[in-house]
């Protein structure tokens, strides 16, 4: 019988150092550049447009029209990048973090936008139309004393 | 200035050998034998031509056979249904002439009313075809005439009967047995507190 050919390369790899990574004993195999690691999402630069809400393909985004912003969830993202290609103002951007297992589908990791920002966008726009109002009002008032 | 008078070249002898494509060939074959068809050879933007014949269901059995005449070799790819509002159509891809590129693409398409969505099977002349019709048969409700085997080939068996996935209309899924997995945003309570 003839020695099967894959002999001598076993052979030769039995004396060879392995070629394995020991994550987490050491860093992960660097990414590459343009990586899509999980998205970043910067609420003062959002205008409120919804093109990404309407290029999404898993449903990661809710819009929240009193406040022009949008709500994500990037436990459903599939990381195709479409959103930040779409995105006008370069609010949303790929990172390099792929590092993401969680206990928690819903874990504060994956919601870039939390509730108390929310609250607090939906307050500060409030005064300044309060703040507007008022300022109308005094104006309206001070052409009226002007006229008299 | 040659590359000119070499482009200039091409398009003459382009013109002047005009022979009928072999898809063109097919085309006539067809409208020849099967004068209801609507035939039509459409080519798309990188030049590849298809042949599109729209066929009644009377003649679609004998279409299939006359097309396995033309070439014995003729491959079935794909059955394709599909909801056209008041017809329910079943389209049919097959590749013949395949021996020299290109090969000759038909598209074989053939409707029937939705009060009487009943089509010829055509398994015995393609036998592939059977596994598309019974698709069809589950998602848009065609009843495949003599077709050897109904059963469902994708449905899960408790999906209820008289629901067909594809269609448009009442027959559809319907809003009750849609579900979403939901946004976090509106399970907390964040829209509708
Ligand atoms: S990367 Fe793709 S899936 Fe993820 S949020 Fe953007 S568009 Fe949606
Ligand atoms: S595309 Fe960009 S600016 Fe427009 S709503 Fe989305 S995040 Fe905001």
């Amino acid at each position: 019988m003839r020695a099967p050919i894959l002999v001598p390369t076993v052979l030769r790899n039995l004396v060879r150092k392995p070629a394995t990574n020991l994550f987490p004993k050491t860093e992960p195999v660097p990414v590459p550049e343009n990586f899509r690691g999980q998205l970043k999402y910067n609420v003062d630069k959002c205008v409120g447009c919804r093109m990404c809400v309407t290029v999404c393909p898993a449903g990661v985004f809710v819009y929240l029209p009193d406040i022009r912003k949008v709500a994500l969830w990037t436990g459903r993202c599939v990381y195709c990048a479409q959103c930040v290609d779409v995105c006008p103002t370069g609010a949303l951007q790929m990172s390099d973090e792929f590092l993401l297992a969680s206990y928690d589908n819903y874990d504060e990791k994956f919601i870039p936008l939390k509730e108390e920002k929310i609250e607090e966008i939906r307050k500060k726009l409030e005064e300044q139309k309060k703040a507007k109002e008022k300022a109308k009002a005094e104006k309206a008032k001070t052409e009226k004393k002007g006229s008299k | 200035m040659s590359e000119v008078n070499d482009n200039a070249n091409v398009e003459k002898a382009r013109e002047e050998v005009k022979e009928p494509t072999k898809a063109e060939k097919v085309a006539k074959a067809i409208a020849e034998r099967f004068p209801n068809a609507q035939v039509e050879v459409k080519t798309n933007k990188w030049g590849r031509e298809r042949v599109w014949v729209r066929i009644d269901r009377e003649s679609y059995r004998e279409l299939m056979r006359f097309i396995k005449t033309l070439d014995g070799e003729a491959h079935y790819s794909i059955g394709i249904e599909q909801d056209w509002g008041d017809d329910l159509g079943f389209l049919s891809h097959l590749v013949i002439y395949y021996d020299d590129a290109p090969a000759v693409s038909l598209l074989i398409d053939v409707h029937a009313p939705k009060d009487d969505p009943t089509l010829p099977d055509i398994s015995d002349i393609f036998p592939i075809a059977l596994q598309f019709e019974r698709e069809g048969m589950e998602m848009v409700g065609i009843d495949f005439e003599n077709a050897p085997d109904k059963r469902r080939l994708f449905l899960p068996d408790d999906f209820p009967e008289g629901i067909y996935p594809l269609r448009l209309d009442d027959k559809g899924v319907p809003e009750e047995m849609v579900h979403n997995a939901g946004h976090p945003y509106y399970l907390k309570g964040g829209a509708k507190k």
